[in-house]
């Protein structure tokens, strides 16, 4: 399992890695916004990536966008990880075709739980 | 403006006819007179009104504080809080870092030592019931020293601990310098309240900004925001009544 880990903050990376390396996951790799993940994304043969929203460069929502649009990352499972609360940014995310939501702060749990729901979905 | 005195007086008609017979007998001497006389009802009025504005102007800028407050706000204070804001960014970012390198060093040494406790305690029960042959009881022995060796790694846990420990002081400093900045902004704030009182412009009530473009970042309790979630239970309601 190959995960791509993308946000601003390098703590929140290596937060976010150390939880991901406790669950099981010791396959990640970091990027810091869109525009260096997706070049990463497209030669990388990720099977998920998990972003934050607010980022310089290119955001999270348009990574995502950019994803879907994408012939051989289209079906990418999608985890949002963002401190983000507006209904309508949440509803911009689903509609977009973002597999999980997680406000920030969040826990362990929260992420263990999003993860097992995302792969139970796509078997 | 003070008030206009009245133009049309018997006073000043009489003038007028005395300053037309003066002309008129080329009396220049007494026609200066008069005019001189018209004239002045119009200069003290105007000298009246100059006064009264120079005196209002005087107030409003005494009043607004155009001391050395505000220009030193704008030269020296902001640019200040600008460096103290940035250094709190680099204090935390320094404390975060320092913690997790201290907790990533922890992990692996904890979980190796917990894994090998829990095989220890599993050959110990066996050997208590006597399953163990001799050779087995023999490893295990060997395990056991090797075990005690590895909890000589704990020292490095404990320091590790000790860093994490360390590294709050954190919060103290930029504590401390946040407060500072919230006093300025407040110093800010007055002023500008009064910079509008000054130019007479109407108090709007604040409008909100509704634009879905904009993100808010991380919610603060005391500040409401339209239109949010708060917490993680109310985004999963969102996402299931959308069919997630």
């Amino acid at each position: 399992m190959k995960i791509l880990v993308v946000d601003d903050f390098s703590t929140m990376r290596r937060i976010i890695k150390n939880l991901l390396r406790d669950l099981g996951f010791n396959n990640t790799s970091e990027a810091d916004d869109g525009l260096t993940a997706l070049p990463m994304l497209k030669s990388g043969n990720f099977d998920l990536l998990v972003t934050d929203w607010n980022m310089p460069g290119m955001q999270g929502i348009d990574l995502l966008k950019e994803v879907r649009a994408d012939e051989n990352l289209k079906s990418l499972p999608v985890l949002m990880v963002t401190a983000e609360q507006k209904k309508e940014q949440i509803v911009e995310a689903a509609q977009a075709g973002v597999n999980g939501y997680i406000v920030k702060p969040f826990t362990a749990l929260i992420l263990k739980e999003k993860l097992e729901k995302i792969f139970e979905r796509i078997g | 403006m003070s008030e206009q005195k009245e133009l049309i007086t018997d006073d000043n008609i009489a003038r007028v006819k005395d300053l037309l017979v003066c002309l008129e007998k080329g009396n220049e001497m007494d026609a200066i007179e008069i005019i001189d006389e018209l004239t002045s009802i119009r200069e003290t009025e105007l000298y009246q009104d100059m006064g009264k504005l120079t005196r209002e102007l005087h107030d409003a800028i005494s009043n607004f504080g155009i001391d050395d407050s505000i220009s030193l706000m704008a030269e020296k204070s902001i640019p200040d809080a600008r460096e103290r804001l940035n250094y709190v960014i680099s204090k935390t970012d320094e404390a975060a870092n320092k913690t997790l390198e201290a907790v990533e060093e922890s992990i692996p040494v904890c979980s190796e030592l917990s894994q090998q406790a829990s095989e220890l305690h599993n050959s110990w029960e066996q050997f208590t019931r006597r399953e163990l042959s001799a050779d087995q009881f023999r490893a295990l022995s060997k395990d056991i020293t090797g075990f005690f060796d590895k909890t000589k790694g704990l020292i490095g846990v404990k320091d590790n601990l000790t860093e994490v420990l360390l590294a709050q002081e954190y919060q103290d400093l930029t504590g401390q310098i946040i407060k500072k900045v919230i006093n300025l902004v407040e110093e800010v704030e007055n002023k500008l309240v009064g910079l509008i009182k000054l130019t007479g412009a109407p108090q709007v009530s604040s409008k909100e900004d509704d634009s879905a473009s904009s993100l808010d970042g991380p919610p603060v309790p005391s500040i409401q925001h339209k239109d949010t979630v708060s917490g993680q239970d109310e985004v999963d309601d969102l996402l299931s009544s959308l069919g997630f």
